[in-house]
């Protein structure tokens, strides 16, 4: 069972993002689940994220997870609620930020000796999408991060999830996932 | 008739009329085939106290008692008034209420009271008052 | 002719989508609805369908859910195929239109989200709602996660419509927990998913004007009770054989297969618990974990929850020792819906067993597997002693100081 936990504010697209790694996920035949606590339900709120990803139907419907991963798609949220809760030693942390891995950490101490790698997901969705979206740019970074799948097979399925959208924004998604499987460290 | 629960059709669902029926509209109401569950069946006449009686000499056939009465129990026949249908009656009195002729063609009569006899006595037209 | 659309043999939609897509491919005549959340994108997805030509179809919006189920009555008393969705405080204001459908007769299908009733206001989900439903003569079917949400759906329209049924029917999902959690869902193309509801057929409908029917009529105490027993003895007698016939039916189409009573590893255990929504699988979770601990437990989840199926939980808890029912919604004075109906089913079951309430979730509380193991270790001491070895009652999950009662 692979678990992830994801800490964004209301509007900025982590529902969207779990559901849309799900569905990736789905296509190559495991099992997933995505949900979301949605707290007080307004937009700019902190709300939390989930993933489960396993070989076998998922059980397990406990909003109580010890996460594999954390995705912290905005850079106050590392600050102003406690990312690490109910982690574990092998945890692996990527935190969207301006700063460097080791200047976020001297900012937190609460993320010292962990596992933690950074990318700034807000300048690069604001470069690429034209707006602070981070949801995509995260899930290029977690490719890389994880290695979980080859990052043209995962573009390729992510746009078969954004089909929705206008071409455009479709080709600027695409580009901010590689920006972020490029540039996170 | 329904004899238990088991006996009638499920739902709270009444039929107008037993079997199929077209041109229901056009078919007076002596004519169609009302089903037993129907309240046309049913007679009210003894809640009556009073009755309406009606005297055909006096009608101009406005079919203002036809339009007020609430239990459709004024005949009316190609726009003729016929009479009052006794069995759905309930001796309310609109429409000798509103019945405009001078004297009026509908008046209101004991239950009891014989037809013949009150046709007898039928009021003169009123005067107007100066 | 409404479009078809595609559809990937799984697709990852959450219960609210399963829901919704459900009611797409049965091509519903009438949506008399009134949004509320976490209902919400069921009735919101319908009009999206019907606004792109995936429905032949009318979306009525409505003042309120009183309305709401009004209108589906009316329309459903036309002769149409009718659905609507709502949650919670919603659905308290359905209450009365409730009891309409059901002694009219008429087939609906209610995707009720379950959601706690305030005060205090809370949009997440326990079963305050559903269990608001209980008495309202509708059939109750509980789905556990968006597959079933999606499944139970076209099990309801088929038993509902069946002219020796025409009862109307909810199927319950959790809310949140269920409704807005994506997941795996294996879907029937739009062919086959209709195909296995068939073609409404109407039943004294208002628009066959050669056989003019009155609906709603009034009867007093001279017929009242007798209507009331025949919708009774219909709960009692004709909806089981029709919901097992169409879960057959189901399992040869799709290979998934339901149960009026879910259990798992019942055979030979010593303690159970007895629960509904999402909880039913977290605890199949934990009862697996614990058997391979050589601990004999198991799991019963409650599948129709109207009518109640006496007979089928009687068999399932022969030989069980103790039985810890589960309750998501305040029972505010009493024991819990789940254990007073346990109760009355194994009390003349000529076995002992130790029966003990558990009430727990209230609001979207989470239920752990922690507490589930907890409750197991309580129930295996209570079968080892063959007597309760805790209060009858406890609130689990709750802050504060231990609450039990009895």
């Amino acid at each position: 069972m692979l678990e992830i936990r994801w800490h964004s504010r209301a509007g900025q697209g982590a529902v969207t993002g779990a559901k849309g790694l799900a569905d990736v996920v789905s296509t190559t035949g495991k099992h997933v689940q995505a949900f979301a606590f949605y707290g007080s339900a307004k937009r700019g709120a902190a709300m939390t994220a989930y993933n489960r990803v396993d070989d076998h139907e998922i059980l397990n419907h406990e909003k109580y997870m010890n996460p594999d991963f954390v995705f912290v798609i905005d850079p106050a949220l590392v600050y102003t609620t406690d990312v690490t809760i109910n982690d574990k030693p092998e945890t692996v942390y990527i935190i969207t930020t301006h700063m460097s891995t080791d200047e976020l950490v001297a900012s937190q101490p609460k993320l010292n000796g962990k596992k933690v790698y950074t990318v700034d997901c807000i300048k690069i969705a604001q470069e690429t999408i034209g707006r602070a979206i981070p949801n995509t740019p995260m899930l290029g970074a977690f490719m890389k991060i994880s290695g979980m799948y080859d990052i043209e097979f995962f573009k390729e399925s992510m746009k078969r999830i954004l089909a929705k959208l206008p071409p455009k924004i479709v080709d600027a998604n695409m580009d901010a996932i590689q920006r972020a499987y490029d540039e996170v460290k | 008739m329904n004899n238990g629960w088991n006996d009638f059709e499920i739902g709270a669902m009444l039929r107008s009329f037993d079997g199929a029926v077209n041109g229901i509209a056009t078919t007076l109401q002596e004519d169609r085939p009302y089903s037993k569950s129907n309240s046309f069946t049913a007679s009210v006449a003894d809640w009556r106290i009073e009755k309406p009686i009606f005297n055909k000499d006096y009608c101009i056939d406005c079919q203002f008692c036809w339009i007020y009465c609430p239990d459709i129990s004024i005949i009316s026949r190609d726009k003729k008034m016929v009479g009052v249908d006794y069995d759905h009656c309930k001796g309310c009195g609109i429409c000798a209420e509103v019945c405009p002729t001078n004297p009026k063609s509908l008046l209101m009569f004991a239950e009891q009271e014989d037809e013949d006899k009150a046709l007898a006595g039928w009021p003169e037209k009123e005067k107007k008052e100066n | 002719m409404a479009d078809k659309m595609e559809l990937r043999d799984v697709e990852v939609w959450d219960g609210n989508m399963a829901a919704s897509q459900a009611m797409r491919q049965v091509q519903i005549d009438v949506v008399a609805a009134y949004p509320i959340t976490p209902s919400t994108p069921i009735v919101e997805n319908y009009g999206n369908y019907l606004a792109n030509g995936y429905v032949d179809g009318e979306f009525v919006m409505v003042e309120s859910e009183h309305a709401a189920m009004s209108g589906c009555i009316g329309a459903s008393a036309a002769g149409g195929r009718v659905a609507t969705a709502t949650s919670s405080q919603g659905f308290a204001l359905m209450v009365e239109t409730l009891y309409q459908a059901s002694g009219m007769r008429l087939p609906i299908v209610l995707n009720v989200v379950n959601r706690a009733l305030a005060a205090p206001l809370n949009v997440n989900g326990d079963h305050s709602d559903m269990y608001l439903g209980r008495d309202s003569g509708w059939i109750q079917l509980d789905a556990y996660n968006p597959q079933q949400a999606y499944d139970l759906n076209f099990i309801a329209f088929r038993v509902a419509e069946d002219h020796e049924v025409r009862l109307p029917c909810m199927v319950h999902q959790d809310g949140f927990l269920t409704s807005h959690t994506a997941q795996g869902v294996k879907t029937l193309d739009d062919d086959t998913a209709y195909n296995f509801v068939g073609e409404f057929k109407p039943m004294n409908d208002m628009l066959d004007l050669d056989h003019p029917v009155t609906h709603g009529v009034q009867t007093e105490e001279d017929w009242h009770f007798e209507h009331k027993a025949r919708q009774h003895n219909d709960l009692m007698t004709k909806v089981f054989p029709k919901i097992e016939a169409a879960f057959d039916a189901f399992e040869k189409l799709t290979g998934r297969r339901y149960n009026i009573v879910e259990t798992y590893n019942t055979e030979g255990a010593d303690a159970v618990v007895v629960c509904m929504g999402t909880s039913v699988e977290t605890a199949i979770e934990v009862a697996k974990e614990l058997r391979a601990d050589g601990k004999k437990v198991g799991v019963i989840g409650i599948r129709v929850i109207r009518p109640w199926p006496h007979a089928q939980i009687a068999e399932a808890l022969k030989g069980i020792k103790a039985i810890g029912a589960l309750d998501r919604s305040s029972p505010n004075g009493t024991f819990g819906m789940l254990y007073n109906e346990l109760a009355g089913t194994v009390v003349n079951s000529g076995e002992s067993k130790v029966l003990t309430n558990y009430v727990y979730g209230l609001g979207g509380r989470d239920l752990t597997k922690v507490h589930l193991r907890e409750i197991y270790a309580e129930l295996l001491a209570n079968a080892e002693a063959g007597k309760p070895t805790t209060p009858l009652q406890q609130l689990i999950g709750v802050r504060g100081p231990k609450i039990s009662f009895h």
